[in-house]
């Protein structure tokens, strides 16, 4: 041990100085070489006999160096850095291919680092808190296939001081707060967290304290209501001042003091959020008022659960008896026997997973479509690496002299092979450089595009160890996918058969033709399928936005302004929407100015229950409009009236249907004049139906339109809260309708945060976000497929027509004609690429199964798309096909005979 | 072995440990050069010798090899093992 420990150190030291150690070697056996002549000349002998004969003893110095270097070395190693050397400079001397090679390589590993360090960022990436491994995330077992992780204020208070498992269980949600500056208010992310949020999570404060169960509590704690702000958040709001603490902020009307500063590090339990300030859940009803979700109890489900397990407890342990813990915390809950038996009938339980990586209910909805893209980059990788080695065994042919050279001068067949998978690996390594090099800033903007609607979210993309680690292991698999095979190959002959051959066909090599064959019919039929993915998610996004939204989005913008914490009721309510109505109407390129309580394709929704008299109530989904709404969303008005400011409370309850709505409530008759009724609860309100329009979409662009009832807010009692949004319609530009939008609002509620101007076609897009980027990566990939499997064709083509060169001029010169020797080339490739093709529409119209839940209004075994891609994937692989055919038919007979 | 045995002495260069063994076998043993340095390299690699530069009687710069105690160890080691096996070789040679 001690021993090979020296050896070691001893040839450490060797490598670094071995200059040195050549210089000693030769000092020393010239210092032998002087006394032995010594010897001989005392001996009497003649000088140049001595001298003669000393060599004569010593032989070639060189040699002896050779003997004595070998000693010192790191055999493997030195050999090693020999062969990536060598290859380096095999490589430089063909550029060409190198290129082609890296940035197909680059390609295929950088696509999966990018989509890799995606899924790590929003599913495997730890959170950033001591011993992340003991955090758990809490669900609800519904008996529905997907587990509800949303939970209700009391089953919450139910389960947070229940020990058996959990040091600590925690709830948190995500909110926007106004907090009041100095000039004006503005809105802030933060989020609601339960008293032992930050015990749980472990992080230390940077300043003051974090927020404690006694904050949790109703009223706060003893001096008022805390808040925990964030590094960033101080260092914007207070400048870094640091008499932060007991300074007061002013959120949602309510003062609260600022308790502790979080450090930067510190993101809550969320990967996805980066919240400035943690307000205690129990100040909710304050912030609410009279419609807060507390109140709601179970009917509001909204928080998310953590807990952490106790020292020594295992996550099924935990997870056994959070679902034993059920029963009693519902018995607790609900009193009403009747209920209490729906709850059992459903088998209602806890559940307890892994929450290492945090929780953020984003997951569920991208979880599919990232799979779905890994698969799709994964394909890519397998696609290049398969281009790679074939081409590289196209080269290996063509090198087939150069290694029977070197391996009639004694090099092994395993040395060979380790350099030539050095060869490979070090174009591997290339890519996956290239690769990883461009990957942080495509992930960013893909991350960007795929969480779109939701500006406050932010997706860590960045490089890790774990990306790291993925991008490594993505790129040996790649270089040994693509070096293997045509190393082995290359090198397997016999050495006499290699030499003898040189350039004749023999009947061996036809036979090992069958390879890069198959490996060129695997890529067409993986392009094939890549192709096919694309053209469906593609002509599924074309339908989408083909479908219409039954509105038109184009030249509409929707400004939403924050008055939810502004008292404002009855007449003044309406009084200040009027003004802000004229306002904005004499903006420059306003054509139109109306309001809604609710914006489409943002997510929200609101349904009653309507019915006709005594008739079947119907689940129909409501907004409150202004008057105009319809003329600027450009719904259509079949029948009745708009409504009208005067449309007043006093003038009885009024509602609008659209056509879907129609069809069902009044199926046979018109409905203008007739009444519909509402029930909630035991209540029952009857509205007059006053007109008709068409329909549109509500919550997003996938589903239909669902049958929808617009209320006047003329008559809305402001249960709700006084917020609407406005929709205005412009000729021209939004950007100075931002500005004014603004200004109005600064002079109209200075209380309120700057209002945020959307135009619909942005929320239309952003509601499209995961499809579209979906469909966008699969028709870069698809693209990238192609283009792949074209250099995959035409390299392998050229390399194999250039073989034989010979063969052709013999065929020429016994009187093939140029069309013969055209067809002949060119047919080589068909047969590969109809037998990839084949093989490629089985595995896609098997493989394209998986797509349907992507897809909206496009089967998945769509003909037109199929055919399309066969079509361009045949027109690719005929283009790639015919040059190196036509080349091969401008071969002069003459020339390729006489160059034997 | 013998090497080691040469170098017991005191420091040696490569030199005199070739003529040393042989005066000492009287002229019995003869080492070769090809023979004696890579043994020499190889067990200075393994530490059982150490090396440094010094002059050498006609004032040349000489590469002197010394053993290490792990040397003198393994000398002591490989003597017994040779003790053996040649009072072993003797007995059978005796036997008949």
């Amino acid at each position: 041990m001690a021993q090979n420990l020296h050896e070691f150190l001893f040839r450490l030291k060797a490598l670094f100085q071995k200059r040195r150690l050549d210089r000693d070697l030769a000092d020393e056996l010239a210092f032998h070489q002087a006394m032995i002549q010594n010897k001989l000349l005392r001996q009497g002998v003649p000088q140049a006999d001595a001298d003669a004969q000393t060599r004569r003893a010593f032989g070639n110095e060189s040699r002896w160096h050779e003997r004595l270097r070998e000693l010192w070395q790191f055999h493997s190693l030195e050999n090693f850095g020999r062969d990536v050397s060598f290859s380096l400079r095999v490589l430089r001397k063909s550029p060409g291919f190198t290129f082609v090679a890296m940035l197909t390589l680059a390609l295929g590993v950088g696509a999966n680092t990018t989509v890799f360090s995606m899924i790590n960022g929003l599913l495997l990436r730890p959170l950033a808190v001591p011993e992340s491994n003991r955090l758990a995330v809490l669900g609800i077992d519904m008996g529905r296939p997907q587990i509800q992780y949303s939970f209700a204020v009391p089953l919450f208070r139910g389960l947070e001081h229940r020990h058996e498992v959990f040091s600590q269980v925690f709830a948190f949600d995500r909110r926007k707060f106004q907090v009041r500056g100095t000039s004006e208010t503005e809105s802030v992310n933060g989020q609601l967290v339960s008293g032992d949020f930050f015990s749980a999570l472990e992080t230390p404060p940077l300043l003051g304290r974090t927020l404690t169960p006694v904050d949790d509590c109703k009223g706060g704690n003893p001096s008022g209501f805390g808040v925990v702000i964030s590094e960033s958040f101080w260092q914007r709001w207070f400048n870094r001042a640091p008499n932060v603490i007991g300074q007061k902020l002013q959120i949602d009307n309510t003062a609260f003091t600022v308790v502790g500063v979080m450090p930067k590090r510190f993101i809550g339990a969320d990967p996805l959020q980066r919240p400035s300030i943690f307000a205690p859940l129990a100040v909710e009803p304050v912030l609410d008022g009279s419609r807060n979700l507390t109140d709601a109890g179970l009917h509001a489900w909204w928080l998310t659960v953590v807990g952490r397990l106790e020292p020594g407890v295992t996550l099924q342990q935990a997870n056994a008896q959070v679902g034993a813990a059920t029963s009693t915390v519902v018995h607790e809950l609900v009193a009403n026997p009747e209920q209490l038996a729906r709850i059992q009938q459903r088998h209602l339980h806890f559940t307890a997973e892994n929450g290492s990586a945090g929780f953020t209910s984003i997951r569920m909805s991208f979880r599919k479509p990232l799979t779905a893209v890994f698969a799709m980059c994964g394909g890519i990788l397998l696609l290049a690496c398969m281009n790679l080695a074939s081409l590289l065994m196209a080269r290996g042919a063509v090198r087939e002299p150069e290694l029977a050279t070197r391996l009639a001068l004694g090099a092994t067949r395993r040395r060979l092979v380790q350099q030539l998978l050095v060869e490979s690996l070090s174009i591997a390594l290339m890519g996956t450089a290239a690769g990883l090099a461009v990957a942080p800033v495509v992930s960013k903007s893909l991350s960007v595009m795929l969480l779109g609607g939701q500006g406050d979210m932010h997706l860590d993309t960045s490089l890790d160890i774990r990306v790291f680690a993925f991008a490594a292991l993505a790129s040996i698999v790649a270089a040994l996918l693509v070096g293997l095979v045509p190393a082995l190959q290359a090198t397997s002959r016999s050495l006499n058969e290699q030499i003898k051959s040189g350039q004749h066909s023999t009947q061996s090599r036809e036979r090992r033709r069958v390879l890069p064959k198959i490996m060129m019919a695997g890529e067409v039929a993986l392009a094939l399928m890549l192709v096919v993915g694309a053209g469906l998610l593609a002509s599924s996004l074309v339908r989408l936005y083909l479908s219409g939204a039954g509105f038109d989005p184009q030249g509409l913008d929707n400004i939403s302004f924050s008055l939810d914490k502004q008292p404002l009721k009855g007449g003044a309510f309406l009084g200040f929407y009027r003004q802000l109505q004229d306002g904005l109407r004499r903006q420059p390129g306003v054509t139109s100015v109306s309001f809604a309580r609710m914006v489409p394709f943002t997510d929200f929704f609101w349904d009653e229950d309507l019915s006709v008299g005594a008739g079947k109530t119907q689940n129909i989904y409501h907004n409150s409009v202004g008057p105009d709404y319809f003329k600027t969303m450009r719904i259509p008005l079949f029948a009745g009236r708009d409504f009208d400011w005067s449309d007043t409370p006093s003038t009885g309850p009024k509602i609008i249907l659209n056509q879907a709505a129609v069809k069902l409530l009044f199926p046979d008759r018109s409905p203008l004049g007739q009444f519909v009724t509402k029930h909630e609860g035991k209540a029952t309100f009857e509205y007059e139906v006053m007109g008709v329009v068409g329909d549109a979409k509500y919550e997003n662009l996938r589903s239909l339109a669902p049958p929808t009832a617009y209320l006047p807010m003329s008559q809305d009692d402001g249960q709700m809260g006084p917020s609407y949004n406005a929709v205005v319609r412009t000729s021209g530009p939004a950007g100075p309708l931002a500005d004014a939008a603004r200004s109005l609002a600064m002079s109209m509620a200075p209380a309120i945060p700057a209002p945020l101007l959307t135009p619909m076609s942005v929320t239309v897009d952003e509601s499209l976000s995961a499809e579209r980027t979906m469909a966008l990566l699969a028709v870069f990939f698809a693209a990238c497929a192609l283009m792949v499997t074209a250099v995959g064709l035409y390299g392998t083509l050229a390399y194999a027509t250039t073989r034989r060169t010979n063969e052709i001029g013999i065929r020429m010169a016994l009187g093939a004609r140029r069309t013969q020797v055209v067809a002949m080339v060119f047919l080589q490739n068909a047969s590969v690429a109809l037998a990839g093709t084949t093989l490629g529409l089985t595995a896609a119209l098997l493989a394209s199964r998986l797509l349907a839940s992507f897809l909206y209004g496009t089967s998945a075994r769509d003909p037109w798309v199929f055919a399309g891609s066969i079509l361009a994937l045949a027109l690719i692989a005929s283009a790639a096909s015919l040059l190196p055919a036509l080349r091969s038919a401008r071969i002069n007979p003459m020339d390729a005979i006489r160059c034997e | 072995m013998l090497i080691l045995k040469a170098l017991l002495r005191g420091p040696l260069h490569g030199y005199s440990v070739a003529e040393w063994i042989q005066q000492t076998s009287q002229q019995m043993l003869k080492v070769e050069e090809g023979a004696l340095y890579p043994a020499l390299h190889r067990m200075e690699l393994r530490g059982l010798l150490k090396s440094k530069w010094g002059t050498s009687d006609n004032n040349r710069r000489a590469k002197f090899y010394e053993l290490t105690t792990e040397g003198q160890k393994k000398l002591n080691a490989e003597a017994q093992r040779w003790a053996r096996l040649s009072s072993a070789v003797a007995f059978v040679m005796q036997a008949s």
